[in-house]
C-alpha cells in the first residue's frame, strides 16, 4: 500500500500542480485591464528586463525593507540553488565533472550542505519575524503559517537525509525516479529509506498545496509588476 | 454620485459581496492583488498612515484585506473550504469600520513602490470607497464637493461672476507688482493653450496664476492662452469617492470647453489629481475618443523655456530656503518630477531638497481626498502628516513649494496647529516673485516667509 502511493501520487501531484498553476495563470491573463496604472519611476519600451530584474533581486522591497529583503532574498535565491542542485537526483553528468575536474559528490555534499543550512536558517527567520514584529504578526493567518511550516518541514527532512548520519542511496532514488518516467511500474523499487520517504510525501503535499495558495506569489509577480512599473 | 440613501441589512450584505465578487471579471490588477499578496508587511513600513499611528486597521494589508476576505470567501476554492484558516470572511454588517478605513488611506501608492509584487493598495482602497458609494455611505464631506463640482464644474461652487472679479483683482496686483498691463485672457476662442488650475490656484492662492500669465507674457504669447469662466477648476472628486461615472461626467465639460475654444493644448495647472486625470486616465484611456487637443501640464512647459534660456530671474527675491514636496499625483502617478525642481533652482536662490524625494515621497498625510476633510482633521495633523513634518523640518526650509491644492491645504492646516515656521506655496508662485520682466522682478515685499 505504501509503495502504492509512492508509484501513482507523484503523477497526481504534478497533474495538480501543473494544471492548478496554468488554471490560475489563464485567469490572470484572461482579466481584463482597461489602461495602465503606471507608477513612476517607470520603464518605457520593453517591460522585461525590469521584470526580471525584481524576480531575481527583488530591488523593489530592498528599498523598503533591508532586512526582510536580506532574509527573504538569501532564502529565495538558496532555494533556487537546491531546486537546480535536485537535478542530480535524476540524473548525472559524469562527462561534465570530468572536463570541469570536479568530484560531483563532494562538491554536492560541500554545497549542497550549506545550501540546507541556509535556507532552513533564513526561513526560520522569515518565520521568527512574522512572529515577532507586529506590523506582520497582525496580518498573520493560519495558511501564512501554515506555508512556513510546510516549506520548513520539507527543509528539515531534507537536512536529515543528509545530515542525520543514515545512509542516503543516490543510485537506488535514481533508479527509482527513472522507472517513474519511464512509466515502467514493473520495474519500480521504492527506496525503502524513511527520511526519503516523509522527504518525498511532504514536497508532494507542498507541490498540490500551490496552486491555492499564496506561494503562487511566484508566478504573479510577472503580472504585477508589469501593470505598475511601466509606462 | 450614489443616489445618497443608505442601504443597510441584507441588501446592504449582498450588494457589498455582489460588488467584490465581480472582481473576478477584473480590472486584472485588483483580480491579482486579491490572489498574489505574500503578506510580508513592507506596505506598512513604507505606509505614511500606519508610520505617524501604527495601529492594525491602518494596516494597509488589515485594511484590504476587508476586501480581499470577502473575495476569498466567495471566490477562491480554498476560502470556500477552509474559511478563515486562509483569510477568508464575510462582510461583518459594519460599514462605519468600513468607511473610516478607506478614508483614512491617502491612496499615495507609496506601497506599490515598495512592495516587491508591486501591489497598489490605492486601487484597493478606491474599490472599497466604489462599494461605499454604491451604498449611500461616501462621508457627506465628500459627497457635498462631488454634487457642487458636478452642479457648478467647480469644487468651490464659485460663480463665472466671482471668477471674473478674481481674475481682474489678479491682473491689477500685477499692474502693481510690474506697472504694466500683464493680461489673463478669459473666454477666447481660438486660443492655442487652454489653462485648468485648480480653484485653489484663483481663488486661494492665486500667485501660481500670475506665474503663469508673466510667463506668457514674457514669451510674447498673451493672446496665445486662455482661461474658462465656467471651466476653472481641475479637481475631480470622482478619483476620490471611487465613482468612475462621476470622475467622467466632472470630467467631460472640461474636454468640451477645450474643444470649443478650438485648443491645441489642455494646459494643466498645479493640481496633480487633475492632470493625473488628464493624462493617465482620460487622454491615455480615450475617454472622448480622439483629442484635437494635446494635455500637458503648466511645470513641464515652464521647465522647458527655462531650459531653452528664454526666462530670466532676480533670485535675491526669494533668498529663504525653499524646498519641494512632491505631490503623490504628480510624482508617483505622473512622472513629473524634475521639471517642478527646474522652476525652483531658476527662481529661487536657496532650493534645497527633501530625503526622500521624487517617487519616494512621503505623501503629505492630505492625499485621496482627505485634505478636504474637515471631519478627519485630528486624523491628518497627528498621524497621516507624522513623516512628511519630520522631513520637511530636516531640510530647514522656511517655504514649501508644492504643486497640489489639496497639499497646499493640508500644510496650512499643518501649520497653523503644529505654528511652525515655514510657509507654504505652488511652484509658480516662486517663478511669480523672480521672473524678470522688461529685466525687472515684480515690485512687493509684503510676502510671507
Amino acid at each position: 500500500m505504501n509503495d502504492f502511493i509512492f508509484m501513482f501520487l507523484p503523477y497526481i501531484t504534478l497533474l495538480v500542480f501543473v494544471l492548478g498553476v496554468i488554471f490560475r495563470i489563464r485567469a490572470w491573463a484572461k482579466s481584463p485591464q482597461p489602461g495602465k496604472m503606471t507608477l513612476f519611476p517607470a520603464t518605457q519600451g520593453s517591460e522585461v528586463p525590469g521584470v526580471i530584474k525584481e524576480a531575481l533581486f527583488f530591488p523593489s522591497l530592498f528599498k523598503g525593507d533591508k532586512t526582510l529583503w536580506s532574509f527573504s532574498w538569501i532564502f529565495h535565491a538558496t532555494l533556487a540553488l537546491i531546486f537546480i542542485g535536485h537535478v542530480r537526483v535524476f540524473t548525472d553528468f559524469p562527462a561534465l565533472w570530468a572536463a570541469l575536474n570536479i568530484n560531483a559528490d563532494n562538491m554536492s555534499a560541500t554545497s549542497g550542505g550549506i545550501a540546507g543550512i541556509l535556507v532552513m536558517a533564513t526561513l526560520i527567520l522569515l518565520l521568527l519575524r512574522r512572529l515577532a514584529v507586529g506590523r506582520v504578526r497582525e496580518i498573520s493567518n493560519l495558511a501564512d503559517y501554515f506555508a512556513l511550516i510546510l516549506v520548513l518541514a520539507v527543509i528539515i527532512t531534507g537536512n536529515m537525509m543528509r545530515f542525520s548520519g543514515h545512509h542516503f542511496d543516490l543510485e537506488l532514488t535514481r533508479a527509482y525516479f527513472s522507472s517513474m518516467l519511464t512509466f515502467s511500474f514493473s520495474s519500480m523499487a521504492v527506496p525503502a529509506d524513511s527520511m526519503f520517504r516523509a522527504h518525498f510525501l511532504l514536497v508532494q503535499l507542498l507541490f498540490i498545496y500551490i496552486p491555492f495558495s499564496k506561494i503562487l506569489h511566484f508566478g504573479g509577480i510577472f503580472f504585477t509588476q508589469t501593470l505598475v512599473k511601466q509606462s | 454620485m450614489g443616489n445618497g440613501e443608505k442601504i443597510t441589512g441584507q441588501e446592504l450584505h449582498d450588494k457589498v459581496v455582489e460588488s467584490v465578487k465581480v472582481i473576478k471579471n477584473g480590472p486584472k490588477v485588483l483580480n491579482l492583488y486579491m490572489d498574489v499578496c505574500a503578506r510580508c508587511g513592507t506596505c506598512a513600513e513604507v505606509c505614511p498612515v500606519y508610520r505617524g499611528g501604527p495601529t492594525e486597521l491602518r494596516n494597509p494589508v488589515v485594511r484590504s484585506d476587508f476586501i480581499r476576505g470577502i473575495y476569498k470567501k466567495y471566490m477562491t476554492t480554498s476560502g470556500k473550504f477552509l474559511g478563515s484558516a486562509v483569510g477568508a470572511s464575510d462582510f461583518d454588517g459594519d460599514m462605519k469600520k468600513w468607511v473610516d478605513s478607506f478614508y483614512e488611506c491617502t491612496g499615495c501608492r507609496r506601497c506599490a513602490t515598495y512592495c516587491p509584487f508591486g501591489i497598489d493598495n490605492s486601487v484597493i482602497t478606491r474599490k472599497g470607497r466604489a462599494i461605499a458609494d454604491a451604498t449611500g455611505y461616501t462621508p457627506d464631506t465628500m459627497k457635498k464637493v462631488v454634487k457642487t463640482s458636478l452642479e457648478t464644474c467647480n469644487t468651490d461652487g464659485a460663480s463665472p461672476e466671482a471668477f471674473k472679479a478674481s481674475i481682474e483683482f489678479l491682473e491689477e496686483e500685477m499692474k502693481d507688482e510690474h506697472g504694466i498691463d500683464i493680461k489673463i485672457p478669459v473666454d477666447v476662442v481660438g486660443a492655442e493653450y487652454f489653462y485648468v488650475p485648480p480653484s485653489g490656484d484663483v481663488l486661494v492662492n492665486p500667485e501660481a496664476t500670475t506665474g503663469i500669465a508673466k510667463v506668457f507674457y514674457v514669451l510674447g504669447m498673451q493672446d496665445k492662452w486662455t482661461m474658462s469662466s465656467k471651466c476653472f477648476d481641475g479637481a475631480n472628486y470622482g478619483l476620490f469617492t471611487g465613482n468612475d461615472a462621476d470622475m467622467k461626467a466632472d470630467n467631460k465639460p472640461y474636454v468640451e470647453e477645450a474643444k470649443r475654444f478650438g485648443a491645441k493644448y489642455m494646459f494643466m495647472g498645479e493640481c496633480g489629481h487633475a492632470y493625473r486625470i488628464m493624462k493617465m486616465m482620460m487622454e491615455k484611456g480615450k475617454w472622448w475618443g480622439e483629442l484635437p487637443f494635446k494635455v500637458i501640464n503648466c511645470m513641464e512647459w515652464t521647465a522647458d523655456r527655462i531650459r531653452e534660456g528664454k526666462l530670466e530671474f532676480d533670485k535675491s527675491k526669494n533668498p529663504m530656503p525653499v524646498t519641494y514636496h512632491d505631490p503623490c499625483n504628480f510624482g508617483r502617478s505622473c512622472g513629473i518630477v524634475d521639471d517642478p525642481r527646474e522652476i525652483l533652482n531658476a527662481a529661487c536662490a536657496d532650493f534645497r531638497e527633501m530625503y526622500p524625494n521624487r517617487g519616494e515621497n512621503w505623501c503629505c498625510g492630505g492625499g485621496g481626498g482627505l485634505s478636504a476633510m474637515d471631519d478627519i482633521r485630528d486624523f491628518r495633523m497627528e498621524v497621516s502628516s507624522v513623516k512628511k513634518m519630520e522631513q520637511v523640518k530636516a531640510t530647514g526650509a522656511k517655504y514649501v513649494a508644492t504643486a497640489c491644492s489639496n497639499c497646499k491645504r493640508q500644510f496650512m492646516q499643518l501649520i497653523e496647529t503644529h505654528k511652525t515656521d515655514f510657509a507654504v506655496g505652488g511652484v509658480h508662485d516662486m517663478l511669480s516673485r523672480s521672473i524678470l520682466i522688461n529685466g525687472k522682478a515684480a515690485e512687493r515685499v509684503d510676502w510671507e516667509g
